[in-house]
Protein backbone atom coordinates (compact mmCIF):
# COMPACT_ATOMS: atom_id res chain seq x y z
CA UNK A 1 0.00 0.00 0.00
CA UNK A 2 1.88 3.00 -1.23
CA UNK A 3 -0.97 5.43 -1.55
CA UNK A 4 -3.58 5.37 1.17
CA UNK A 5 -6.73 7.37 0.69
CA UNK A 6 -7.91 6.59 4.19
CA UNK A 7 -5.97 9.27 6.05
CA UNK A 8 -7.69 11.51 8.57
CA UNK A 9 -7.18 14.50 6.28
CA UNK A 10 -8.93 12.80 3.39
CA UNK A 11 -11.22 10.00 4.54
CA UNK A 12 -12.44 7.59 1.90
CA UNK A 13 -15.48 9.20 0.30
CA UNK A 14 -18.77 8.07 1.83
CA UNK A 15 -20.51 6.05 -0.87
CA UNK A 16 -23.86 6.30 0.90
CA UNK A 17 -23.92 9.92 -0.20
CA UNK A 18 -24.47 8.76 -3.79
CA UNK A 19 -28.11 8.15 -2.91
CA UNK A 20 -28.74 11.54 -1.38
CA UNK A 21 -26.59 13.65 -3.73
CA UNK A 22 -27.83 12.07 -6.95
CA UNK A 23 -30.73 9.68 -6.28
CA UNK A 24 -31.84 9.39 -9.91
CA UNK A 25 -28.36 8.77 -11.33
CA UNK A 26 -27.52 6.28 -8.59
CA UNK A 27 -30.75 4.35 -9.05
CA UNK A 28 -30.08 4.33 -12.79
CA UNK A 29 -26.59 2.94 -12.21
CA UNK A 30 -27.91 0.00 -10.20
CA UNK A 31 -30.73 -0.62 -12.69
CA UNK A 32 -28.29 -0.65 -15.63
CA UNK A 33 -26.07 -3.17 -13.86
CA UNK A 34 -28.92 -5.47 -12.80
CA UNK A 35 -30.37 -5.34 -16.32
CA UNK A 36 -27.15 -6.99 -17.48
CA UNK A 37 -28.48 -10.29 -16.07
CA UNK A 38 -31.22 -10.78 -18.72
CA UNK A 39 -28.86 -9.36 -21.37
CA UNK A 40 -26.25 -12.00 -20.61
CA UNK A 41 -29.07 -14.57 -20.66
CA UNK A 42 -30.01 -13.40 -24.14
CA UNK A 43 -26.39 -13.58 -25.25
CA UNK A 44 -26.13 -17.16 -23.95
CA UNK A 45 -29.26 -18.23 -25.85
CA UNK A 46 -28.79 -16.30 -29.08
CA UNK A 47 -26.98 -18.22 -31.81
CA UNK A 48 -27.19 -15.32 -34.25
CA UNK A 49 -24.11 -13.38 -35.26
CA UNK A 50 -23.98 -9.69 -36.05
CA UNK A 51 -20.80 -8.33 -37.63
CA UNK A 52 -18.79 -11.21 -36.20
CA UNK A 53 -20.08 -11.04 -32.62
CA UNK A 54 -23.22 -11.78 -30.65
CA UNK A 55 -25.78 -9.02 -31.29
CA UNK A 56 -26.00 -8.64 -27.50
CA UNK A 57 -22.36 -7.66 -27.05
CA UNK A 58 -23.06 -4.05 -27.94
CA UNK A 59 -25.97 -3.41 -25.53
CA UNK A 60 -23.94 -5.17 -22.83
CA UNK A 61 -20.92 -2.91 -23.47
CA UNK A 62 -23.15 0.17 -23.38
CA UNK A 63 -24.78 -0.93 -20.13
CA UNK A 64 -21.35 -1.11 -18.51
CA UNK A 65 -20.23 2.18 -20.06
CA UNK A 66 -23.39 4.07 -19.15
CA UNK A 67 -23.47 2.59 -15.65
CA UNK A 68 -19.90 3.77 -15.10
CA UNK A 69 -20.79 7.19 -16.52
CA UNK A 70 -23.97 7.60 -14.45
CA UNK A 71 -22.23 6.27 -11.33
CA UNK A 72 -19.31 8.67 -11.83
CA UNK A 73 -21.65 11.64 -12.24
CA UNK A 74 -23.53 10.53 -9.12
CA UNK A 75 -20.23 10.47 -7.25
CA UNK A 76 -19.01 13.87 -8.46
CA UNK A 77 -22.40 15.42 -7.65
CA UNK A 78 -21.22 15.85 -4.04
CA UNK A 79 -18.74 18.50 -5.18
CA UNK A 80 -21.43 20.71 -6.68
CA UNK A 81 -22.75 23.61 -4.60
CA UNK A 82 -25.48 22.23 -2.35
CA UNK A 83 -28.01 24.75 -3.58
CA UNK A 84 -27.47 23.82 -7.23
CA UNK A 85 -27.66 20.12 -6.50
CA UNK A 86 -30.89 20.40 -4.56
CA UNK A 87 -32.44 22.91 -6.97
CA UNK A 88 -35.27 22.19 -9.33
CA UNK A 89 -33.42 23.00 -12.62
CA UNK A 90 -30.67 20.49 -11.86
CA UNK A 91 -33.14 17.81 -10.77
CA UNK A 92 -35.17 18.19 -13.96
CA UNK A 93 -32.03 18.23 -16.05
CA UNK A 94 -30.85 15.02 -14.34
CA UNK A 95 -34.24 13.41 -14.93
CA UNK A 96 -33.97 14.18 -18.66
CA UNK A 97 -30.45 12.73 -18.73
CA UNK A 98 -31.67 9.55 -17.03
CA UNK A 99 -34.47 9.31 -19.58
CA UNK A 100 -32.00 9.78 -22.45
CA UNK A 101 -29.73 7.03 -21.09
CA UNK A 102 -32.65 4.61 -20.69
CA UNK A 103 -33.85 5.44 -24.21
CA UNK A 104 -30.38 4.67 -25.59
CA UNK A 105 -30.44 1.29 -23.82
CA UNK A 106 -33.90 0.40 -25.12
CA UNK A 107 -32.80 1.38 -28.62
CA UNK A 108 -29.60 -0.71 -28.44
CA UNK A 109 -31.38 -3.80 -27.11
CA UNK A 110 -34.18 -3.32 -29.64
CA UNK A 111 -31.64 -3.36 -32.47
CA UNK A 112 -30.05 -6.48 -30.93
CA UNK A 113 -33.47 -8.19 -30.83
CA UNK A 114 -33.82 -7.49 -34.56
CA UNK A 115 -30.18 -8.49 -35.10
CA UNK A 116 -29.62 -5.25 -36.95
CA UNK A 117 -27.45 -2.16 -36.54
CA UNK A 118 -28.34 0.47 -33.95
CA UNK A 119 -25.83 3.12 -34.99
CA UNK A 120 -25.38 3.57 -38.75
CA UNK A 121 -28.61 1.74 -39.56
CA UNK A 122 -29.65 2.50 -43.14
CA UNK A 123 -31.60 -0.72 -43.80
CA UNK A 124 -34.69 0.03 -41.75
CA UNK A 125 -36.16 3.53 -42.31
CA UNK A 126 -37.62 3.65 -38.80
CA UNK A 127 -34.24 2.91 -37.22
CA UNK A 128 -32.54 5.44 -39.49
CA UNK A 129 -34.93 8.05 -38.07
CA UNK A 130 -34.46 6.82 -34.50
CA UNK A 131 -30.68 7.07 -34.95
CA UNK A 132 -31.05 10.85 -35.40
CA UNK A 133 -33.07 11.15 -32.19
CA UNK A 134 -30.56 9.00 -30.33
CA UNK A 135 -27.79 11.30 -31.52
CA UNK A 136 -29.58 14.20 -29.85
CA UNK A 137 -30.06 12.11 -26.70
CA UNK A 138 -26.37 11.25 -26.72
CA UNK A 139 -25.49 14.96 -26.77
CA UNK A 140 -27.96 15.55 -23.94
CA UNK A 141 -26.53 12.82 -21.74
CA UNK A 142 -22.96 13.94 -22.42
CA UNK A 143 -23.85 17.54 -21.60
CA UNK A 144 -24.47 16.41 -18.01
CA UNK A 145 -20.69 16.26 -17.54
CA UNK A 146 -20.28 19.81 -18.89
CA UNK A 147 -22.98 21.26 -16.66
CA UNK A 148 -21.62 19.44 -13.63
CA UNK A 149 -18.04 20.44 -14.49
CA UNK A 150 -18.92 24.14 -14.71
CA UNK A 151 -20.90 23.92 -11.50
CA UNK A 152 -17.96 22.37 -9.64
CA UNK A 153 -15.52 24.84 -11.25
CA UNK A 154 -17.49 27.70 -9.75
CA UNK A 155 -18.04 26.05 -6.39
CA UNK A 156 -16.23 27.95 -3.65
CA UNK A 157 -17.40 25.98 -0.60
CA UNK A 158 -13.90 24.64 0.04
CA UNK A 159 -14.88 20.99 0.33
CA UNK A 160 -12.10 20.16 -2.12
CA UNK A 161 -8.61 21.62 -2.35
CA UNK A 162 -8.26 23.96 -5.36
CA UNK A 163 -6.19 21.42 -7.29
CA UNK A 164 -8.66 18.59 -6.76
CA UNK A 165 -11.63 20.80 -7.52
CA UNK A 166 -9.95 21.96 -10.71
CA UNK A 167 -9.11 18.37 -11.63
CA UNK A 168 -12.66 17.15 -11.19
CA UNK A 169 -14.12 20.15 -13.01
CA UNK A 170 -11.59 19.98 -15.87
CA UNK A 171 -12.07 16.24 -16.28
CA UNK A 172 -15.84 16.62 -16.51
CA UNK A 173 -15.66 19.53 -18.93
CA UNK A 174 -13.06 17.72 -21.05
CA UNK A 175 -15.30 14.66 -21.27
CA UNK A 176 -17.89 16.84 -22.98
CA UNK A 177 -15.47 18.96 -25.01
CA UNK A 178 -13.56 15.95 -26.38
CA UNK A 179 -16.41 13.46 -26.73
CA UNK A 180 -18.74 15.72 -28.70
CA UNK A 181 -16.39 16.36 -31.68
CA UNK A 182 -15.01 12.80 -31.73
CA UNK A 183 -18.40 11.09 -31.36
CA UNK A 184 -19.99 13.66 -33.65
CA UNK A 185 -17.48 12.87 -36.40
CA UNK A 186 -17.89 9.15 -35.68
CA UNK A 187 -21.66 9.30 -36.01
CA UNK A 188 -21.42 11.25 -39.27
CA UNK A 189 -19.11 8.59 -40.76
CA UNK A 190 -20.26 5.34 -42.36
CA UNK A 191 -18.92 3.21 -39.53
CA UNK A 192 -16.31 3.19 -36.78
CA UNK A 193 -13.51 1.65 -38.85
CA UNK A 194 -11.22 3.54 -41.21
CA UNK A 195 -10.07 0.87 -43.63
CA UNK A 196 -10.85 -2.84 -43.53
CA UNK A 197 -10.60 -4.41 -40.11
CA UNK A 198 -9.96 -8.14 -39.86
CA UNK A 199 -8.47 -8.54 -36.38
CA UNK A 200 -9.56 -7.09 -33.07
CA UNK A 201 -8.09 -6.44 -29.65
CA UNK A 202 -9.07 -8.64 -26.72
CA UNK A 203 -11.85 -7.23 -24.52
CA UNK A 204 -12.12 -3.79 -26.10
CA UNK A 205 -12.62 -5.14 -29.62
CA UNK A 206 -10.69 -2.33 -31.24
CA UNK A 207 -9.24 -3.02 -34.68
CA UNK A 208 -5.66 -4.22 -34.90
CA UNK A 209 -5.21 -3.57 -38.59
CA UNK A 210 -7.40 -0.56 -39.40
CA UNK A 211 -8.17 2.82 -37.92
CA UNK A 212 -10.80 2.63 -35.16
CA UNK A 213 -12.55 5.85 -34.18
CA UNK A 214 -13.91 4.24 -31.01
CA UNK A 215 -10.50 4.49 -29.34
CA UNK A 216 -10.59 8.28 -29.20
CA UNK A 217 -14.27 8.18 -28.18
CA UNK A 218 -13.45 5.82 -25.32
CA UNK A 219 -10.53 7.90 -24.07
CA UNK A 220 -12.43 11.19 -24.46
CA UNK A 221 -15.28 9.87 -22.33
CA UNK A 222 -12.86 8.82 -19.58
CA UNK A 223 -11.36 12.27 -19.15
CA UNK A 224 -13.65 12.56 -16.13
CA UNK A 225 -11.71 9.70 -14.53
CA UNK A 226 -8.20 10.40 -15.75
CA UNK A 227 -7.85 14.09 -14.85
CA UNK A 228 -9.35 13.80 -11.32
CA UNK A 229 -7.11 10.78 -10.61
CA UNK A 230 -4.09 12.71 -11.88
CA UNK A 231 -5.15 15.57 -9.60
CA UNK A 232 -5.43 13.19 -6.66
CA UNK A 233 -1.94 11.85 -7.31
CA UNK A 234 -0.50 15.33 -7.84
CA UNK A 235 -2.06 16.60 -4.62
CA UNK A 236 -0.49 13.70 -2.71
CA UNK A 237 2.92 13.62 -4.29
CA UNK A 238 3.60 17.23 -5.32
CA UNK A 239 1.19 19.40 -3.32
CA UNK A 240 3.02 22.63 -4.14
CA UNK A 241 2.79 22.04 -7.88
CA UNK A 242 -0.60 20.33 -7.86
CA UNK A 243 -2.64 22.96 -9.66
CA UNK A 244 -0.09 23.25 -12.46
CA UNK A 245 0.11 19.45 -12.79
CA UNK A 246 -3.67 19.27 -13.09
CA UNK A 247 -3.59 21.60 -16.07
CA UNK A 248 -0.67 19.67 -17.50
CA UNK A 249 -2.43 16.31 -17.16
CA UNK A 250 -5.55 17.76 -18.77
CA UNK A 251 -3.45 19.02 -21.68
CA UNK A 252 -1.64 15.68 -22.03
CA UNK A 253 -4.89 13.79 -21.97
CA UNK A 254 -6.46 16.06 -24.57
CA UNK A 255 -3.38 15.54 -26.73
CA UNK A 256 -3.75 11.77 -26.32
CA UNK A 257 -7.36 11.92 -27.49
CA UNK A 258 -6.48 14.14 -30.44
CA UNK A 259 -3.54 11.86 -31.25
CA UNK A 260 -5.59 8.66 -31.25
CA UNK A 261 -8.29 10.43 -33.25
CA UNK A 262 -5.76 11.52 -35.90
CA UNK A 263 -4.24 8.02 -35.88
CA UNK A 264 -7.64 6.45 -36.58
CA UNK A 265 -8.40 8.98 -39.30
CA UNK A 266 -5.19 7.91 -41.03
CA UNK A 267 -6.44 4.32 -40.92
CA UNK A 268 -3.78 3.21 -38.46
CA UNK A 269 -4.61 0.85 -35.57
CA UNK A 270 -4.16 1.98 -31.96
CA UNK A 271 -2.19 -0.82 -30.29
CA UNK A 272 -1.82 -3.48 -33.01
CA UNK A 273 0.53 -5.61 -30.93
CA UNK A 274 -2.08 -6.29 -28.21
CA UNK A 275 -4.07 -9.38 -29.15
CA UNK B 1 -74.31 -24.92 -26.39
CA UNK B 2 -70.81 -25.06 -27.86
CA UNK B 3 -69.23 -21.61 -27.97
CA UNK B 4 -66.84 -20.60 -30.70
CA UNK B 5 -63.41 -20.08 -29.03
CA UNK B 6 -62.54 -17.47 -31.66
CA UNK B 7 -65.56 -15.43 -30.59
CA UNK B 8 -64.69 -15.78 -26.87
CA UNK B 9 -61.12 -14.73 -27.63
CA UNK B 10 -62.49 -11.40 -28.91
CA UNK B 11 -63.89 -10.64 -25.45
CA UNK B 12 -60.76 -11.49 -23.46
CA UNK B 13 -58.51 -8.79 -24.96
CA UNK B 14 -60.73 -5.75 -24.23
CA UNK B 15 -61.49 -7.13 -20.76
CA UNK B 16 -57.79 -7.35 -19.89
CA UNK B 17 -57.12 -3.95 -21.48
CA UNK B 18 -59.70 -2.45 -19.16
CA UNK B 19 -57.75 -3.77 -16.19
CA UNK B 20 -54.43 -2.42 -17.52
CA UNK B 21 -56.00 0.94 -18.19
CA UNK B 22 -57.24 0.99 -14.60
CA UNK B 23 -53.71 0.26 -13.37
CA UNK B 24 -52.17 2.95 -15.58
CA UNK B 25 -54.61 5.50 -14.17
CA UNK B 26 -54.57 4.02 -10.66
CA UNK B 27 -53.27 7.17 -8.89
CA UNK B 28 -56.66 8.74 -9.69
CA UNK B 29 -58.64 5.92 -8.07
CA UNK B 30 -56.36 3.43 -6.32
CA UNK B 31 -59.06 1.33 -4.69
CA UNK B 32 -61.21 1.02 -7.81
CA UNK B 33 -58.15 0.10 -9.88
CA UNK B 34 -57.12 -2.52 -7.36
CA UNK B 35 -60.63 -3.96 -7.28
CA UNK B 36 -60.76 -4.20 -11.08
CA UNK B 37 -57.22 -5.39 -11.79
CA UNK B 38 -56.53 -7.58 -8.78
CA UNK B 39 -59.97 -9.10 -8.30
CA UNK B 40 -62.85 -8.66 -10.74
CA UNK B 41 -61.11 -9.05 -14.09
CA UNK B 42 -58.66 -11.81 -13.09
CA UNK B 43 -61.62 -13.63 -11.49
CA UNK B 44 -63.69 -13.37 -14.68
CA UNK B 45 -60.76 -14.62 -16.76
CA UNK B 46 -60.16 -17.42 -14.25
CA UNK B 47 -63.79 -18.50 -14.49
CA UNK B 48 -63.43 -18.64 -18.27
CA UNK B 49 -60.19 -20.60 -17.89
CA UNK B 50 -61.63 -23.10 -15.44
CA UNK B 51 -64.76 -23.66 -17.52
CA UNK B 52 -62.71 -24.18 -20.68
CA UNK B 53 -60.42 -26.66 -18.95
CA UNK B 54 -63.35 -28.54 -17.36
CA UNK B 55 -64.91 -29.01 -20.77
CA UNK B 56 -61.93 -29.49 -23.06
CA UNK B 57 -59.13 -30.99 -20.98
CA UNK B 58 -60.32 -34.60 -21.25
CA UNK B 59 -60.14 -34.80 -25.04
CA UNK B 60 -57.21 -32.41 -25.54
CA UNK B 61 -54.14 -33.72 -27.34
CA UNK B 62 -50.66 -33.63 -25.84
CA UNK B 63 -49.68 -33.08 -22.20
CA UNK B 64 -47.15 -31.38 -19.90
CA UNK B 65 -44.37 -33.96 -20.09
CA UNK B 66 -42.47 -32.70 -23.15
CA UNK B 67 -42.24 -29.53 -25.15
CA UNK B 68 -43.77 -31.30 -28.17
CA UNK B 69 -46.73 -32.36 -26.04
CA UNK B 70 -47.22 -28.84 -24.66
CA UNK B 71 -47.15 -27.57 -28.25
CA UNK B 72 -49.67 -30.24 -29.25
CA UNK B 73 -51.91 -29.09 -26.39
CA UNK B 74 -52.01 -25.62 -27.86
CA UNK B 75 -53.14 -26.89 -31.27
CA UNK B 76 -56.62 -27.35 -29.78
CA UNK B 77 -58.31 -23.89 -30.06
CA UNK B 78 -60.28 -24.15 -26.81
CA UNK B 79 -57.22 -25.20 -24.81
CA UNK B 80 -55.12 -22.47 -26.45
CA UNK B 81 -57.83 -19.98 -25.48
CA UNK B 82 -57.67 -21.26 -21.89
CA UNK B 83 -53.91 -20.77 -21.97
CA UNK B 84 -54.41 -17.24 -23.29
CA UNK B 85 -56.91 -16.46 -20.51
CA UNK B 86 -54.33 -17.81 -18.04
CA UNK B 87 -51.70 -15.37 -19.37
CA UNK B 88 -54.09 -12.43 -19.29
CA UNK B 89 -55.41 -13.16 -15.80
CA UNK B 90 -52.04 -13.74 -14.16
CA UNK B 91 -50.20 -10.94 -15.96
CA UNK B 92 -52.89 -8.50 -14.87
CA UNK B 93 -52.75 -9.83 -11.32
CA UNK B 94 -48.98 -9.32 -11.29
CA UNK B 95 -49.50 -5.82 -12.71
CA UNK B 96 -51.91 -5.09 -9.85
CA UNK B 97 -49.38 -6.44 -7.37
CA UNK B 98 -46.68 -4.20 -8.85
CA UNK B 99 -48.97 -1.18 -8.58
CA UNK B 100 -49.97 -2.01 -5.00
CA UNK B 101 -46.39 -2.69 -3.91
CA UNK B 102 -45.16 0.52 -5.51
CA UNK B 103 -47.85 2.51 -3.71
CA UNK B 104 -47.03 0.88 -0.37
CA UNK B 105 -43.31 1.58 -0.83
CA UNK B 106 -43.81 5.10 -2.21
CA UNK B 107 -42.24 4.26 -5.57
CA UNK B 108 -43.37 6.98 -8.02
CA UNK B 109 -46.07 5.82 -10.41
CA UNK B 110 -44.14 7.30 -13.34
CA UNK B 111 -41.31 4.84 -12.69
CA UNK B 112 -43.54 1.77 -12.69
CA UNK B 113 -45.43 2.71 -15.87
CA UNK B 114 -42.69 1.18 -18.10
CA UNK B 115 -42.75 -1.95 -15.89
CA UNK B 116 -46.53 -2.18 -16.35
CA UNK B 117 -46.23 -1.80 -20.12
CA UNK B 118 -43.61 -4.57 -20.16
CA UNK B 119 -45.75 -6.82 -17.93
CA UNK B 120 -48.73 -6.23 -20.20
CA UNK B 121 -46.75 -7.16 -23.32
CA UNK B 122 -44.16 -9.63 -22.04
CA UNK B 123 -45.33 -10.66 -18.53
CA UNK B 124 -42.17 -11.92 -16.81
CA UNK B 125 -39.95 -9.27 -18.41
CA UNK B 126 -42.01 -6.56 -16.72
CA UNK B 127 -41.98 -8.47 -13.45
CA UNK B 128 -38.18 -8.62 -13.71
CA UNK B 129 -37.98 -4.91 -14.58
CA UNK B 130 -39.96 -4.08 -11.45
CA UNK B 131 -37.72 -6.34 -9.34
CA UNK B 132 -34.66 -4.54 -10.68
CA UNK B 133 -36.17 -1.13 -9.96
CA UNK B 134 -37.27 -2.22 -6.50
CA UNK B 135 -33.90 -3.80 -5.73
CA UNK B 136 -32.11 -0.54 -6.49
CA UNK B 137 -34.51 1.40 -4.28
CA UNK B 138 -34.13 -1.17 -1.51
CA UNK B 139 -30.38 -0.79 -1.79
CA UNK B 140 -30.81 2.96 -1.38
CA UNK B 141 -32.97 2.43 1.70
CA UNK B 142 -30.38 0.05 3.17
CA UNK B 143 -27.46 2.38 2.49
CA UNK B 144 -29.04 5.59 3.65
CA UNK B 145 -31.32 4.25 6.36
CA UNK B 146 -34.19 6.07 4.68
CA UNK B 147 -37.39 4.40 3.59
CA UNK B 148 -37.73 4.05 -0.15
Amino acid sequence: MTLSLATPAAPFPDLRRLWTDAPALTTLTVVLILALIPLYGAMALDARVFQGDSPWLKPIKFHYALAIYAGSLAFFARYMPTGTRAGRPWRWFTASVVFAILAECVWLSGAAMLNTASHFNTDIPFLTAVYQVMGAFAVLLTSASLVMGISIWRNRDGALSPALRQGVALGLILTFALTIPVAGYLSASDGHFVGDSTRQMWLMGWSRDAGDLRVAHFLATHALHFVPLAALLAARLFPAQALRLVWLSAAVFAALVIGTFAQALQGRPFLPFIG
Amino acid sequence: MPTDPHLLFGYTGPLAMLGWLALALSPLAPRAADLAAALVIPALLSVAYTALILVHWSDAPGGFDSLSNVMALFTEPSVALAGWAHYLAFDLFVGAWITRTARAEAIPHLLILPCLVLTFLFGPAGFLAFFILRASLTLRARMTGATA
